[in-house]
């Protein structure tokens, strides 16, 4: 027996929508599975990364290094040529001087020696742009260069001292021609001396710019190839974390099809051969809908519909597809709208083969129905013996004892005839003509151990469908024995009905403890979404389940609803389709009288209608016209009564 | 497969940086050739402000001048045939270098460039017998005392 289809399309919980997710979007699994590329990509990129950013670092630092230093370089030379100038106006200076013009060559003196002091010891000179600020010069660490400086103070010391001499002696002085001389030739020394120092941080400068120029090239080679081994690292790991998740997909057992917006196939995985014998690149462009049994087609059509309005939101539903050998497999299926991804644009299904649950389910739903039909045939077979014995019974004591027997035995009915219920074999009877509201009331009433307790009041006078006649009998009987029995011998329950825009709804009230607002809402969802009897969950509030499933044979409703002063209240709505009137105006048709249940004989005057459908149960003091009907699916038993059949 | 295709990999990697090597290499190691001299070799220190030779006479016929920079500064040096005193060359207006074109002195080599600390250059003359200066004519360096005589006989 397979389950109806069933969808459950809404906006599912935030937890739900990650589990779909994870569940069933080929896009979004990729990079969740935890696969053996994920670890080997850590562990590369875990070298390469930090590599790269050293090396970048590297690059950076050199650069710095090399900018730092060409300014630097740039004050030197520029410190140095400035010596130059000084050595000049210091000599100018000294002849000046001893020529007897105004000149300061103490003053010149001071200033010639700064330089070399500071490029030879470091210190601060004045920013060549002329600003007033100082810069701070580092000591030269070059021998070559030291050497140089060093002689150019040498040579420093010596023309202060010859300027000296000749600021003393004048003109005058014996050795005053050859001082000038000497002055002049140390003057032009110098300046040599300068230039070679210059010359020299020139050079070394440019020496270790371009070294560090070289490094750099070199550095970014590496890099180069520390970004091209990513690159590869990468696209090896996508390949092969690809390559796992094709074969996951490949060898599961389960079907994962996306489909695209207009319904057809746009990815089916190879697993399809063996669950389908078909092959994928048969089914891709083709739509699902072809592979759908006739019976499944138009609910999966509505699933499908309904999911592809609402992104992001998960359905659930059962099929049956057809086998490339013609059989039919039966399969359950997820699906997640992922239209909204770019990287699936569609609907995902995972599709699982439940063939041999469903068989299994099937077995058990018939041997249920089986033992059920088989203890129907009793039970009918002991309610007629009872029926005889009744009859010709005139002892009082002794027929109040077989009127508790038959109860007894009616109720048993019913459980039995529950069973067949939810073993979901659709085998019941169905009575041509339409029959009247109230007697299928009444004739519920007095299925219920306790009917005395049971209040029938402003019933409508309509009729309803033959067809549905004995089930929705069967659903009152359900009710009104769950609210006798839930609420106190005492009290009352009452069943009253009146009509409503698109149906007719009858009400049965208790006035017992109530239930939990969780009770009620299990037994709402029950009553709205009734399982197979082979559900484990049934065991709790079957008989709900019998009444849902009784409902939705016929589009009834049935909800169960707190009353404000206590108790619970049952709603069943019966559409109007189910409904007539003897009188043309089902909806005009005035109530009758609530009558009073205290005595049994005023709510059934009578036991056959004018339909010919007979009541359930046998009532107590109730003349017997006629043996009492099967119903509840014994065909057989019915022939032979000459009841019409379906 | 996937290991052989993983090995080719590296190997393309490896080349890449023998090849990067390979380039960078020459760059940086490029070394120049000397000379060897030839005929009657003479030493020539050249350091502030002094020009030594270490010999004063030398046969006539292929001298090779082996100049050594000891500095602390660049020099460079001349070789003239005069037969005037080393420290008594005519100079040119400015009183500090020696006029080479002034008569009497007949420039005879002189040095590529500048010789720093501890560079070398060999100077291979053909002199013939005759007085000849070897001096540095930077500024105020030959006045400075950079000058030295060679006789060739």
């Amino acid at each position: 027996m397979r389950r109806s289809p069933s969808a459950e399309v809404g906006a599912a919980s935030a937890t739900q929508r990650t589990a779909a997710r994870g569940r069933s979007g080929i896009g979004r699994l990729v990079p969740r599975l935890p696969i053996l590329g994920d670890l080997r990509l850590g562990r590369r990129l875990g070298w390469v990364i930090p590599v790269l950013i050293v090396l970048v670092a590297a690059i950076v630092g050199y650069n710095a290094r090399a900018i730092a230093q060409q300014r630097g370089s740039a004050l030197i030379v520029n410190t140095a040529a400035r010596q130059r100038a000084l050595v000049e106006r210091y000599t100018k200076d000294v002849l000046l001087a001893v020529d007897g013009f105004q000149a300061d060559p103490e003053d010149s003196a001071e200033a010639v020696r700064q330089p070399v002091d500071v490029l030879l010891d470091g210190g601060s000179v004045r920013a060549p742009q002329g600003d007033g600020s100082r810069v701070e010069i580092p000591p030269a660490r070059d021998w070559r260069i030291r050497r140089k400086l060093e002689q150019d103070r040498h040579l420093i010391d010596e023309l202060i001292r010859t300027g000296d001499r000749l600021l003393d002696g004048g003109r005058a002085d014996p050795s005053y021609a050859a001082d000038v001389t000497r002055l002049r030739v140390l003057s032009a020394q110098l300046s040599s001396v300068s230039n070679d120092a210059v010359r020299e941080i020139t050079q070394q400068t440019e020496a270790s710019i371009s070294r560090l120029v070289r490094i750099e090239i070199a550095l970014g080679l590496l890099g180069v190839l520390a970004a091209l081994a990513l690159g590869l690292l990468l696209r090896r790991a996508g390949a092969e974390q690809a390559a796992q998740f094709r074969s996951l997909v490949n060898n599961s057992s389960d079907l994962i099809t996306v489909l695209a917006p207009d319904g057809t196939i746009a990815y089916q995985s190879p697993s399809v051969q063996r669950l389908l014998g078909r092959r994928p690149a048969d089914l891709a462009g083709t739509a699902l809908s072809d592979l759908v049994h006739p019976d499944d087609r138009h609910d999966v059509n509505i699933s499908l519909t309904k999911l592809a309005e609402a992104p992001e939101a998960t359905a659930d539903f059962g099929c049956r597809l057809q086998h490339l050998d013609g059989s039919w497999r039966h399969v359950e299926s997820i699906c997640t709208n992922l239209t909204d991804d770019p990287r699936v644009n569609g609907l995902v299904l995972n599709i699982r083969d439940v063939t041999e649950q469903a068989a299994l389910r099937q077995s058990i739903s018939d041997l249920l129905h089986n033992l059920a039909r088989r203890s129907q045939g009793l039970v009918d077979r002991q309610l007629e013996l009872i029926d005889e014995l009744e009859r010709n019974e005139v002892d009082p004591d002794r027929l109040q004892e077989l009127f508790r027997m038959d109860h007894l035995a009616t109720r048993m009915r019913r459980n039995v005839e529950n069973l067949i219920v939810l073993s979901g074999v659709d085998q019941r009877r169905r009575w041509s003509e339409s029959v009247p509201l109230r007697d299928v009331v009444e004739a519920a009433v007095a299925e219920v151990e306790d009917y005395s307790r049971v209040q029938v009041a402003g019933i409508h006078d309509l009729t309803l469908a033959g067809q549905a006649a004995s089930d929705v009998a069967h659903l009152l009987a359900e009710l009104v024995e769950n609210a006798t029995s839930f609420s106190s011998p005492t009290t009352m329950v009452k069943v009253s009905g009146g009509p409503t825009g698109n149906g007719y709804v009858l009400e049965i009230e208790d006035h017992g403890i109530g239930m939990s607002d969780a009770d009620l809402d299990e037994a709402n969802r029950r009553l709205a979404a009734p399982l197979a009897a082979d559900n484990i969950a049934v065991s709790r509030m079957m008989g709900f389940h019998v009444v849902g499933r009784l409902a939705a044979r016929h589009g009834i409703r049935v909800q169960l609803r707190h009353r404000w002063f206590g108790g619970v209240a049952a709603l069943v709505l019966l559409p109007a389709a189910l409904l007539g009137s003897a009188r043309e105006h089902p909806a005009m048709a005035p109530p009758v009288p609530a009558g009073v249940m205290a005595s049994p004989e005023p709510f059934l005057p009578d036991s056959t209608t004018a339909s010919g459908w007979q009541p359930r149960a046998h009532l107590p003091l109730r003349p017997h016209a006629a043996p009492a009907p099967n119903r509840g699916g014994d065909t057989d038993a019915a022939a032979e009564a000459g009841e019409p059949v379906e | 497969m996937a290991w052989t295709r993983a090995k080719r990999r590296w190997a393309w990697a490896l080349a890449l940086v023998l090849a990067a090597l390979a380039i960078a290499v020459p760059l940086t190691v490029a070394r120049r050739d000397e000379p060897t001299p030839s005929g009657t070799p003479v030493n020539v220190l050249l350091e502030d402000f002094k020009v030594r030779p270490d010999a004063a006479v030398v046969p006539a016929g292929t001298v090779s001048l082996r100049l050594l920079g000891h500095g602390p500064t660049a020099h460079e040096l001349i070789v003239v045939r005069t037969d005037r005193a080393p420290d008594k060359l005519p100079l040119q207006r400015d009183g500090l270098t020696v006029n080479e074109e002034a008569p009497g002195v007949e420039l005879v080599d002189e040095t590529e460039g500048l010789l720093d600390i501890d560079d070398r250059q060999t100077l291979t003359l053909d002199l013939a017998a005759g007085n000849y200066v070897l001096y540095c004519n930077l500024e105020g360096h030959y006045l400075g005392g950079m000058n030295a005589a060679l006789t060739v006989r």
